[in-house]
Order: structure tokens, then sequence, then C-alpha cells
């Protein structure tokens, strides 16, 4: 790679910076320093705006909060015993993972689907290309808004579709089941340009003499994907998975424009229920509870997913 | 490769047209939308109706989506420099600094990852209200200065960097700011256009944190603007709300194309070295 | 390198090109959007949509014209729901406004805030007429005798039906003050004659909705009389008068006379668009959509009062709606603007004004001699059906909605709860559910705030 800057200041300048500093050995005694004032700005941001906030979380969550927010009555681990008796929180969580996981899967699915598709040497495959990775920037509300579209009742594309074609018409965002289709097929659609871009990627970096030898060996092109292509992107997939994953737990967005957390609370996911408890009915200190149950799971899941995929995934 | 024989190529062709026809629909619905009158649509005819720009008019002039733009723009590009110029700087320090607790350092900060912003809202908001900052573009800029990825991305690019340059620069005698100026940050400039066009992105696409902190349109981005759009419509304005949607999505989908190259690059560089 | 080069290039176009409309925008709104600055700015949280925002900025544009010291700015701060949590977490920042618009059932919980300042104050400085506004609407927010906020947008509850329709299918149309019976009879013929084409009726999954079906049948919500004897420790979602009426709806869905339009804005955009093109028949909802029902509709409007079990009398209904309250965290010169404002929007030509445009009802006593309000109930007698069941009801503990904290929680759990029962569960077992975690919300509550060890 070639540089256009001029990589060192004038050798005149450089002297005298060096006469004013010590050189090597002695230099790193002033790392500390230096690294103080690189790091510092950093350390102050995570540090007032990720680690006390998470300590935070967990001191109110131990407490019930008055109607102006403040924790007032220590009550211990109340809240979470409240939350895990309480039939609509559990199904709150069981809503997520049915939503995480669905999202996840078909996320990587259609995504490998369309980098194969991608792949092939053909004319014109980079207008392809390029359509492919297109939902990359799509924002939520914009997704959300397309899709509301497609599924809203009546006027909405699929409604027409089916009453065009004599099938029943289905209250898409008002049953809970189909809601939670809805949103889960909005959110793959929006995963999917950055998906594909990666796992494009990490096919094209396979090298075509595997293939070629497969080939050889008379494989079919199944066994080939099996084989050769799935190992070879398997550290891609994890990381992808592990996007993917984490991001399904942080739904919002979403969820906040198409059915703000309903029909019967079906697509109330986690994060739209800390929303609520806390930012509609002022209920801190359970929502409180929720949010360090959120931070637990996700935090618990990359770190298990991490530790399990990293022994079972090809590195060259 | 194999020898494609032309019923072979029709089907291919066939098979990613619709997968070109899955991502693309939802696009040519609301830009089709867009361009019909409300009443037509509330009608159900989605076709044959007359065609007009009439929906963008409406949307410019009724609803503040121009403003909404441009306070996304400001936000985001704050927030792009911010990340740019402190994910630099402390990658920098684990990268070329010697100093005592540098690995546990980098493990808290690496930790940072797994810790959900979406779970901190509670007492980030109070933190806001605290210093006074709500509804003004510092609030939704300064939770965002740094990011622990953009840190964690450029250690990896700035180890690449070889250890000649950096004794060379030793003996030369750059103090640290000069080597980072002069040398690091040239070298490294396709992941930092990489972490400036996630940046970018992120900031772009907060949801969330926006709508709790921002109470009037001066400061409103433009995702919470589209909900703003959307809620106060009681007789669903179809026609306008996707007019406003189309103007929203073009500005990315255009940073997105001109910049394909370095997403590509980015991500898999991230993919494959995590 | 040549490719950053042309991102760059790219890039900064973008950025000035955006740049450019956006200044150019913005300086185009200034004039509306912000204040002018000689004048003392005056913050206006409003939750008003579609027509009803309409109005409500004309009539700040008007109140601004009418004087040169104060500039209201009105602000749309999302569905009633929201906006009570936003007001009471900006308070004491700049962030907050001077003057807000928030729902009938947040009363109790603003006022122990200690946030605001009761309009009382500026009733007695100004010994401003009180007896102008309709009683029934005034003493909803009011406590022991303060004024604490002014009644501003006020509805009832009331049946819509389609008239022009009935006549087409030859079918009766519904009392003036109809049973349960009397809807599904008409619900039953109306899809029978249309050979399903017309959906017979539908209520919309709302809490408000369910809480006056108790208030219709006499019957309290929370104990403490609904709180109006003391601090609520319970509440009761079992009683004869919710099952008898959740019955009756689920009933309905399965004879296939009642429609699900769901919960939520969209419900309610849906089922008005249905109406509107004929393709449903009845529907209980807020006599502010009578606005939206009249203009452009090609049928009749017919209205009639809420429903109420067969064999018992009505009991009447609460008014449903929000009121005007002023923030204390703002200067004794930005508070007596913003009760300036609040005076003005409540003049007998504003109140008629607000009335013809949007449903609402006129709270200003001498509205009613308006031209406007006249012409009104000329052209549409329907019209009169909301006030008139206002002036029907003799207030009881009962019908004059529920004191108690925590009511956004109350229609969360009792909107579940619909959702369940609409979709075919057994109202009892659903209403239970929605009943103990309410009550164990109130007790926290309580604790919390220190009204109950």
């Amino acid at each position: 790679m070639e540089m256009t800057h001029k990589p060192f200041p004038s050798p005149t300048k450089a002297k005298s910076v060096a006469k004013e500093r010590p050189r090597g050995f002695n230099g790193h005694r002033h790392d500390k320093y230096v690294a103080a004032a690189f790091l510092g700005p950093s350390l102050v941001v995570l540090g007032i705006f990720v680690f006390y906030p998470m300590l935070k979380t967990l001191y109110l969550s131990l407490f019930l909060t008055n109607n102006v927010g403040r924790p007032t009555v220590f009550v211990g681990l109340k809240n979470y015993g409240t939350l895990l008796a309480s039939s609509a929180y559990r199904a709150s969580f069981q809503a997520t993972l049915i939503y995480v996981f669905s999202v996840v899967v078909l996320t990587l699915t259609v995504g490998v689907l369309l980098a194969q598709a991608a792949v092939q040497k053909l004319a014109g495959i980079r207008w392809f290309r390029t359509i492919f990775s297109a939902t990359m920037g799509v924002s939520v509300s914009v997704a959300a808004i397309f899709w509301l579209f497609i599924f809203s009742p009546s006027v909405g594309l699929l409604d027409q579709l089916a009453a065009s074609l004599h099938l029943p018409v289905i209250n898409w965002l008002t049953t809970p089941g189909w809601a939670m289709v809805a949103i889960i097929v909005s959110t793959v659609w929006m995963n999917l340009g950055f998906t594909f871009l990666i796992l494009f990627g990490a096919l094209q970096m396979v090298p075509t003499t595997l293939y070629d030898a497969a080939a050889v060996e008379g494989a079919s092109p199944r066994y080939q994907f099996l084989h050769v292509t799935l190992p070879m992107i398997s550290p891609t997939l994890f990381f992808t998975a592990t996007v993917t994953l984490i991001g399904a737990f942080k739904s919002f967005g979403l969820i906040d424009l198409m059915t703000a957390g309903g029909p019967n609370n079906a697509t109330n996911l986690m994060v739209y229920q800390v929303y609520r408890d806390a930012f509609l009915t002022g209920n801190y200190g359970q929502a409180s509870a929720e949010s360090m149950i959120l931070a637990v799971v996700i935090a618990g899941l990359t770190w298990v997913q991490f530790k399990f995929l990293e022994k079972r995934v090809t590195y060259e | 490769m194999m020898q494609i024989n032309n019923r072979h190529l029709i089907w291919r062709y066939l098979g990613l047209g619709l997968l070109a026809l899955l991502i693309l629909g939802p696009f040519i619905l609301g830009v089709w939308t867009s361009l019909l009158p409300t009443a037509e649509i509330a009608k159900g005819a989605l076709i044959g109706g007359p065609v007009s720009l009439a929906n963008y008019g409406a949307a410019v002039h009724q609803t503040a989506i121009l403003r909404y733009l441009l306070n996304s723009l400001v936000i985001a590009t704050l927030t792009t420099i911010a990340q740019v110029l402190l994910c630099s700087l402390g990658a920098y320090a684990f990268v070329f600094l010697t100093f005592k607790g540098r690995e546990a350092l980098f493990y808290v900060i690496l930790a940072t990852m797994m810790l959900p912003f979406e779970a901190e809202v509670i007492p980030n908001f109070a933190t806001a209200r605290q210093f006074n900052l709500l509804n003004h573009y510092a609030i939704l800029v300064l939770p965002f200065l740094t990011s622990a990825f953009g840190i964690f991305m450029l250690r990896q690019a700035f180890r690449q960097i070889p250890g000649e340059l950096k004794e060379a620069a030793d003996i030369e005698g750059l103090n640290p700011w000069q080597f980072y100026w002069h040398v690091v940050l040239p070298y490294a400039r396709i992941s930092l256009v990489t972490l400036a066009a996630y940046s970018f992105l992120g900031s772009w696409n907060q949801y969330l944190w926006p709508m709790l902190t921002t109470f009037s349109d001066r400061f409103r981005p433009v995702q919470d603007g589209l909900r703003q759009l959307q809620s106060q419509e009681t007789f669903n304005n179809w026609g306008m709300i996707q007019a406003s949607a189309v103007i929203v999505v073009l500005p990315t989908l255009i940073v997105l194309f001109v910049g394909q190259h370095f997403f590509k690059t980015g991500l898999n560089q991230g993919a494959t070295k995590s | 390198m040549k490719r950053i080069r042309k991102l760059w290039g790219w890039l900064a176009l973008l950025v000035v090109g955006v740049t450019l409309i956006g200044t150019g925008w913005a300086t185009h709104q200034a004039a509306v959007a912000r204040a002018v600055p000689h004048r003392t700015k005056i913050l206006f949280w409003h939750e008003m949509t579609g027509p009803a925002q309409q109005e409500l900025l004309r009539l700040v544009q008007g109140f601004n014209r009418s004087q040169t010291t104060y500039q209201v700015v009105p602000e749309f701060e999302g569905n009633y729901n929201e906006a009570v949590q936003k007001v009471i977490d900006t308070h004491g920042t700049t962030a907050s406004p001077a003057v807000f618009q928030s729902m009938d059932i947040s009363t109790s919980q603003l006022a122990h805030t200690g946030n605001i300042t009761p309009v009382q104050k500026y009733i007695d400085e100004d010994h401003y007429d009180l007896k102008q506004i309709a009683p029934g609407a005034r003493a909803f927010y009011a406590n022991r005798g303060v004024q604490l906020s002014m009644p501003f947008n006020t509805s009832q509850p009331v049946l819509y039906y389609n008239a022009t329709l009935l006549k087409k299918y030859h079918i009766t149309p519904p009392p003036v003050a109809p049973t349960y019976q009397d809807i599904t009879r008409v619900a039953t013929q109306l899809t029978d004659r249309s050979h399903h084409k017309v959906q017979g009726m539908t209520v919309e999954i709302y809490g408000w909705l369910f809480e006056q079906f108790l208030a219709n049948s006499g019957e309290e919500l929370a104990n403490q009389h609904d709180g109006h004897t003391g601090t609520p420790t319970e509440v009761n979602f079992t009683s004869p008068g919710a099952l008898t009426a959740m019955h009756w709806i689920q009933t309905n869905l399965q004879r296939g006379i009642f429609v699900n339009y769901g919960a939520g804005a969209n419900a309610q955009s849906n089922e008005t668009a249905s109406f509107l093109s004929g393709r449903l028949g009845m529907f209980l909802q807020s006599s502010a959509l009578i606005g939206q029902l009249t203009t452009g509709n090609p049928d009749r409007l017919g209205i009639s009062d809420y429903p109420h079990p067969v064999g018992k009398r009505a009991n009447g209904v609460a008014i449903g709606g929000a009121s005007l309250w002023l923030s204390n965290d703002k200067s004794a010169h930005v508070q007596r603007g913003a009760w300036d404002f609040i005076k003005y929007l409540m003049t007998a030509k504003s109140q008629a004004a607000w009335q013809v445009a949007t449903g609402y009802l006129a709270l200003n006593q001498r509205s009613a001699q308006t031209p406007a309000l006249r012409a009104l109930f000329r052209k549409l007698p329907a019209t009169r059906v909301p006030g008139n069941q206002l002036r029907a009801t003799a207030p009881n503990q009962t019908n004059s909605g529920i004191f108690l904290q925590g009511l956004i929680q109350e229609r969360n759990l009792t909107q579940t709860a619909m959702e369940q029962i609409y979709q075919g569960a057994d109202p009892r077992r659903a209403l239970s559910t929605a009943q103990r975690a309410m009550t164990s919300y109130v007790q926290n509550n309580n604790r919390a705030n220190g009204y109950q060890k």
C-alpha cells in the first residue's frame, strides 16, 4: 500500500523532539502517562455510560421506586421473585427465545443461500450482489413502515393477494402467532444485507482449488457444500450467528412500530418489556430487574456461544 | 467451472431473480405506494391509479422530515468523528504502549461489548436528566463517543503495522502523538474508513435512546421522526408515510452503494479475526 | 486509493446536499416552530392527532396572535400513555413543558408527584368564573375543593352505527340507551341481511372501554369507592358487570357478528376506516371521533348511549379525555403565560370551535349559544347525544373516574385480559390473573410511596 502522507516529519524537527525526550527503553517509563491520555477519554465515556449504569441498574433492581422514580423501599430480590412468578414475564421471555431462535436460523439460512447464489460466475452478477446487500442501508423504522404496509389489514399487499386468490384473509398484526411471524420476517429481511455481505466475503475466500479437487473426486454439489464450503466458512458463520443473536435480543424499534408488544403480549420482547415498565408505568425497580436479567442473558449467551463454538469451528 | 448449457443458465437467472425480488419487493412496494394518492391506497387500488410526486411534496411541506434528516446528519457525523478519534487513540495504547494492567484493561473494555446498552437506559436517562442534557444533540452523542467494538477492531488493524516502523520511529525520536498521527493513522486508513462507516450507520439507526431523550422536532433524529409521523396519523395516510420512508432510506442506500467495498473489507476482517 | 478519494467525494457531496436542504428547511420553519426573541416561550405538550391536532394548532396560533408577551410552542408527545411518564421524567429540566395535556386517569398520579401548580391558584388570583365550565368535567379534576387542572378535551364513550346501512337492510336502529341485547340484535341482522358483507360490530381492545362497562353497571373497579374515600389497596376486575360484558363480546365473536380489530392506535384507525367504507356497522368509541366520522362520510351517522346490561338501569359513564396542567418548575412569569393560554382555550368561542372540529364536548356553558355550535346541532342532531348523555348522568362514586395511581398499568393489564378473552380464553380466568397482578402493583406502589406499610 502506498502512502500519500509523508510518514515522518522532517529530520530536523524530529531531532529537536528527540533531544527533549528520552528514547527507547526509557520511553516506556512515560508510556503510562501517554496511555492515560490516549485511553482516558474512552475509559471515562465507558465508565459513565456503561459501567456505572450497570451497577446502578443492579442497585435499583433491589428497590421499590416511588411515583417520581426514586428508590424508597429496599426489597432485596423480591423484584426478581415477582418476575419469575409472573406468567406474563415468563411468556415475554419465551416469546423472546422463539423470536431470537427463528431470526438467527432464518437469517443464516437465507444469507447462505444468497451468498451461494452470488458467488456464481455469471454475466451481470455484480448487480445481484449489490441488490442482495441493499437492506443493509435500511434503518429500522423504514423497514417497519415498509412491512407494516405489507401486513396491514385490507389495504396491505398480503391481504389483497389473499382476497384476489380467495384465500382466507389473515389478520397479521392482530393475531398472536401471525404477529410474531410478521416481526420475524421483517427482522430477517432487515438483517439480510449485512449477513449477505459477510458470508459472501467468506465464500469468495474459499480457495477454488478445494472445489476442483472435490470435483475431480466426483463429489456431488451437496457433498461439496457440506464438506468443503461449510467447514471453510464456519468461523464466519459463527461470527454472524453471534452478531445476529445479540441483535435479536436487543430488538426494539420494529416491535415498537409494528405491534407495540401486542397482540396479547405475543410480541412483548424483553427490551420492550423494560421500556414499558420503566418509561410507560414508571415502575423503575421492576424494570431494572428486567434489565439485569436481559444483561445476564446477553452476556452469558455471548460467552457460552463463543466458548462452545470456538472449539468446533475450523480455523485454517 | 463446469460447462453450463442454456437451460441451466435460465434456471440460474430465475433463481437469482427470485432472490432479488425477495429483497427488493418491500422497496418496490414502498416506492410505488409513495407515488399513489392515499385515497387510492385506502380503496386497495394499487394499480391503474394516477401516479404523482404529491406525497413527497406533502411530506416535505407538512412534516418536519427534512429537519429530522438534518438532526440525524449532525448526530451521526459528530458520533463518527469522535469514535474514529477515541477508538484509534485507545487502540494505539493497547498496541504500542506498555503499561501495567494493559491486558486486564483490554479485557475490561472487551467486556463492555457484552453489556447491552438497552439494559442500561434507566440510569443513563437519570444521568442525562441530572446534567440537564435532555432534548439536546449532546445527549444523543455523548454515550457513543467511543465503542469497545471500535477499539477492538482497530487494535486488530494496528497489530498489522510492522514492528520496524515503530523501531524506526523510536530512533527518529517521534513522540507517540506524531507516530500515531503520521504513521499509524495513514497506515490503517482502510480500517478507519470502515469504522467510520459503521459508526455512521450505527448512529443513524439509533432508535430507543433518542426516543427516550428527545422531546421536540428540533433534536429528534430521523428514525424517531418516522415514528412521530406514523403516530400522528389517525387516518393512516399511507402515501405520505411511504414517501417519508423513501426520503429517509435514500441517503443510507447511497452511502452503502458508494462505500460497499469498505463494508466488505471491514466486515471480513472482523469476522475472521474474532 | 482512487476508490477512497471517490468515496470521500461522494460523501462530501451527500453531506453538502443534505445540509443545504436541511438548513434551508430549518430557516423556513424557524418562524413557526421557535419562540420569537422578545416573547417569553411557553412550551406546551399535547397528545392530539389528526383533525384534533390541526384544530389545536389553530387555537395555539390564535393565542399567539392575540397578545404579544408570550409565544406558545406546541409539541406533540405521542400517545397519552407515553406522555405522563415523559412529564414526570423531565420535571426540573429545561426540556420540561410549562403547560401540558394529560389524560383523565393520570390525575391522581400527577397530583401526588408534587410537580404541579394547581390551576386553582390562578383561578383565585384572577377571580376566574369557574362556573362557566361544565361541572361534571370540572369535578373530575378537582380534589377537596381545589381545582388541580383544567378539563380540556372531554369526551363520552358512545355507540356509533351506520344509519344509512340500517335503513337499507330495514333494521330498527338501537334505542337511545341500548342494552347489550339490543346491540346483539342489530349486529346479527346486519351480518345476516348483508350476507356477511357488513361486519356487525366491534369493541376495540381498550382499557378505557372496559372501565366504562363497570361504570355503566354501577360497579367499583378499585376499593375505597374507586379511590374517592381513601387510597385504594386492591382492585376488582371480576365483578358481575365486567364478566357480563366480556361474555357478551365473546359470544358475539363466536357467532361471527363481531370483528376483532385488536388494540392500539392502528386498531382505531382500522375500525374507523372500515366503518367509513361501510364494511363495519357499529362500534363503541369516544365521542371525540364524531369529527372524523362526519367529514366526507356519505352515510348518515347514528349515535346512541354506551350500552348497559339487560335488566339494569344505566348508571352512566365517566368522561374521558384529558386536562391541562401547569408545571411548577417554571418561573412565575412563564406560569402566568401558561395560565393565560389555558383561559384562551376555555373561552366559549374556542370551545365551540373545538367541538365543531373534533367532537370533544364544548365545556364552556356559553358555547351552546355560539353560531358555530348551533349550526352543528342543526346540521347533525346526532352530535347532541354525547352532551345529553353527560347531562343525564347523576354523578356518583362509580361513574366519576377512578382515583388510583398507576391506572396505565391497569389499562395494560385489562387490555391484555381483553385480548385473551377475544382469543377465546375464559373471561374469569383472564381477568383474575390481571386482577392479581394489579393488586400486587397497587400494594407495591403504596409501599414505595409510603401510603401503606
